[in-house]
């Protein structure tokens, strides 16, 4: 039963909420764009990530994580100066935006 | 041989630039500390003359963030930047691509000025923007109270370093702080009272020492409401003389 609801809760997650923010819009406001390269595919240092087209899933839970300090590894001290810019909905945006992208 | 020796050095310095977490320079917490100790890239870069025009070719990785205008965001994120002194953008600048002022965010946008020319020039350009107009205030019911509070406060210890108008003093290396945002005003004083602004000035941190959180915050209040006459963008509905 857990599982079933886990899945419906999953399969909710991933359909569009009516009037979601604009990833696109957010990406680029939100100051994500100067690290990540105006089209996700180009980040400014090597060791930065490429996001056009990672998984929606994953990038939500990286930003959450990196947000919450729960992740604090790797290059996160330099995301999180500007982590409290984006709330979880926008994060989602964010994250189904990415996912999109080529 | 020549040539082999220049690739060499071209690798180096790439691999040098492509690799943050910044150095980390000894900054306030260590004993023989001097403050804004005139060595390195930043002595050559206040002895150059700043080209606006490539200053904002360079300025463009900045904008992303600091935004066109210089502006900044009224949450304090990032500071406005237009009019500020030239040598205070320098030193901020030479600072944390030393490694004696903390930024992670911003060390990799910094490191990619190639020479000192490029920070006088993108010093040059910053400098040559008008202040916005609008930016972020104290916001409250008891806004004019804290203002007046800040006023008394300010005129006490600030004034004789930062100014009446909080105009600062280019020689001196103290910023311009009209026109700024209140909560960056703030989160820096906040800092530097608490050490965690490793290139602070040791004279300020001991005015500042003493005061309490709602003083500090009082004190942002009144400098976010300073205008510095001439210095300040013309409002966009200005009448033709």
């Amino acid at each position: 039963m857990k599982f079933v609801i886990t899945l419906i809760t999953a399969a909710l997650v991933a359909a569009p909420a009516i009037a979601a923010p604009d990833g696109a819009k957010l990406f680029a406001e939100k100051t994500c764009n100067a690290c990540h390269g105006a089209k996700a595919d180009k980040p400014l240092m090597p060791n930065y990530p490429k996001l056009a087209g990672q998984n929606a899933a994953y990038a939500e839970q990286q930003m959450k994580d990196i947000k919450s300090g729960a992740r604090n590894n790797g290059q996160t001290a330099a995301m999180k100066g500007v982590m409290h810019l984006v709330n979880d909905e926008e994060i989602k945006a964010i994250a189904e935006y990415l996912s999109k992208l080529k | 041989m020549k040539a082999s020796l220049l690739l060499i050095g071209l690798l180096s310095a790439g691999i040098a630039i492509a690799a943050p977490p910044a150095p980390k320079q000894q900054g306030i917490e260590g004993k023989d500390y001097k403050w804004n100790a005139q060595e390195g890239e930043k002595v050559e870069a206040l002895h150059k003359k700043g080209d606006v025009k490539n200053g904002q070719e360079v300025y463009e990785i900045c904008g992303a963030c600091h935004l066109p205008s210089g502006a900044g965001r009224p949450d304090g994120t990032f500071p406005q930047l237009a009019g500020q002194h030239s040598t205070v953008l320098i030193k901020q600048m030479a600072d944390i691509r030393a490694g004696l002022r903390d930024n992670p965010t911003m060390y990799p946008f910094a490191a990619t000025l190639v020479d000192p020319q490029e920070l006088a020039d993108a010093a040059a350009y910053i400098n040559s923007l008008c202040i916005p107009l609008e930016h972020g205030k104290y916001e409250g019911p008891d806004a004019a109270m804290q203002v007046a509070k800040g006023k008394d406060l300010y005129e006490k210890q600030c004034l004789e370093c930062h100014g009446k108008n909080g105009e600062g003093n280019k020689e001196k290396f103290y910023p311009v702080i009209a026109g700024q945002h209140y909560k960056y005003l703030l989160r820096q004083m906040t800092e530097i009272r608490d050490g965690h602004r490793r290139n602070a000035n040791p004279d300020m941190v001991k005015v500042i020492k003493p005061y309490s959180n709602d003083q500090l915050v009082a004190i942002s209040a009144y400098q976010s409401s300073l205008v510095m006459p001439g210095n300040m963008c013309k409002p966009k509905a200005a009448k033709k003389k």
